[in-house]
């Protein structure tokens, strides 16, 4: 193994726990979510040498998985026309605490927002990336990206007060 | 001044440059609305933080440092599949911390040094006025409000305080904490803060130096900012569950003493 590798591999398992969350946010389903992790790792690791020793890593990954989400997606429309989708709301139990009922409710609420919209969302909010580096991993204009920015805001907003006008 | 709700969202996520930054500071420090609509996209970022964060402290499946690790999930014989995964789990849980993404610290928050220290600071700049323990004093190693700022915080109303009280009360609000809290001025020493009720004390959360407003101080700015300085409400928007508690809100609580 050259040690350039050796750096990507160990950088990419200090990574794990954010490419995780990262992919809860984007995918349906935590069990989506860790398989679209995997997908990613195997892609990076297959090109490790693109990646720019000294860049971020993170930023990298994240672009390897904004990548590998959106040909699944597309893959998934496909199957969608032959089968019909999942039934939404199939993890959400009876016996589960309100901290837990707040979590699925603000997950639910991300399902219903665009794939650019919750990747936007995903990146900045939840990741914590600057508009800029996040721009940068979705390969959009910085104004694309803010605009993706308003409008997962304002509809996550929205669902949300809806919901907790809907739970008095 | 007026901000849209784009502009909100950035200055929510630290996306404002620094005179962009000092404006809605500036304007925050006196208008109740845009405070709670700030705090409302504070909230939604806090909503989906809570959501998703706890996902960093599930132990990371096998099969995915496996793939890091460039090795198929079935290991063949001679190793230990199981061993191995624990030694590198724990490698992910002790390496995570140095993962996380800093958000940018933008203010000096006193909370952070000792609280005698604070005390001393807040001393030299009460001169020989008033004495430092009447406003904030150390007990059991944390900060509580002294007699004439305790008083101010359970009997004062935001509505009908004098534009001369020693103590001048801003924003009420109930904290994630559950407990009610309060943020204050005090006039003779240019120092702002954030009190919360206990059981039995008002106990100071932050104090800052409210004159030492960040960047050209422009007038107005200034003026609006010494009233409030920001580093009291990015604490208040860090803290607030809702909206602040409007007049009426106030009242009831002030008849409870401040217990929830």
């Amino acid at each position: 193994m050259n040690p350039e590798i050796a750096v990507v591999r160990a950088g990419i398992i200090d990574l794990l726990p954010r490419l995780r969350r990262f992919a809860r946010a984007i995918t349906r389903n935590p069990e989506d979510a860790d398989d679209l992790v995997q997908i990613a790792v195997e892609n990076a690791l297959t090109r490790s040498t693109q990646w720019q020793p000294g860049s971020r890593l993170d930023s990298w990954m994240f672009r390897i998985m904004k990548n590998a989400w959106i040909d699944e997606v597309r893959a998934r429309d496909r199957r969608d026309r032959v089968f019909a989708p999942e039934a939404a709301g199939e993890h959400i139990g009876v016996s589960v605490t309100d901290t837990q009922i707040d979590s699925l409710t603000v997950q639910a609420a991300m399902q219903q927002l665009s794939e650019d919209q919750r990747m936007a969302i995903g990146l900045v909010l939840i990741e914590g990336l600057s508009y800029q580096e996040a721009a940068a991993v979705l390969e959009v204009p910085i104004g694309t990206l803010t605009s993706r920015i308003a409008r997962g805001r304002e509809a996550l907003q929205a669902i949300l007060a809806d919901d907790a006008r809907r739970r008095k | 001044m007026t901000f849209s709700d784009e502009t909100l969202m950035a200055y929510a996520d630290n996306e404002l440059d620094a005179n962009a930054r000092a404006a809605v500071d500036a304007a925050l420090a006196n208008d109740p609305d845009l405070v709670r609509r700030v705090a409302r996209q504070r909230a939604l970022l806090s909503s989906l933080r809570a959501a998703f964060d706890p996902v960093l402290d599930e132990p990371v499946p096998e099969r995915l440092i496996q793939a890091a690790l460039g090795k198929p999930a079935a290991t063949p014989s001679g190793s230990d599949p199981v061993h191995t995964a624990v030694i590198d789990l724990a490698q992910v849980r002790v390496s995570r911390q140095k993962t996380q993404p800093a958000r940018p610290q933008r203010w000096r928050t006193w909370a952070a040094l000792a609280a005698t220290l604070i005390v001393g600071v807040i001393a030299g700049r009460l001169g020989t006025r008033v004495s430092p323990p009447s406003q904030v004093a150390v007990r059991d190693g944390h900060l509580v409000a002294g007699a004439v700022l305790a008083r101010a915080l359970s009997d004062q109303l935001a509505r009908t305080q004098r534009a001369d009280a020693a103590v001048k009360i801003g924003l009420s609000f109930v904290a994630r904490s559950g407990e009610f809290c309060r943020t204050f001025t005090l006039a003779a020493d240019h120092a702002a803060g954030l009190a919360c009720k206990d059981d039995q004390t008002w106990r100071v959360q932050l104090l800052a130096e409210a004159a030492a407003s960040a960047g050209s101080d422009t007038g107005a700015y200034h003026q609006a900012a010494s009233e409030m300085p920001p580093v009291i409400l990015e604490s208040v928007n860090a803290r607030i569950v809702g909206d602040p508690l409007d007049a009426e809100a106030e009242n009831s609580a002030r008849r409870r003493g401040w217990r929830r």
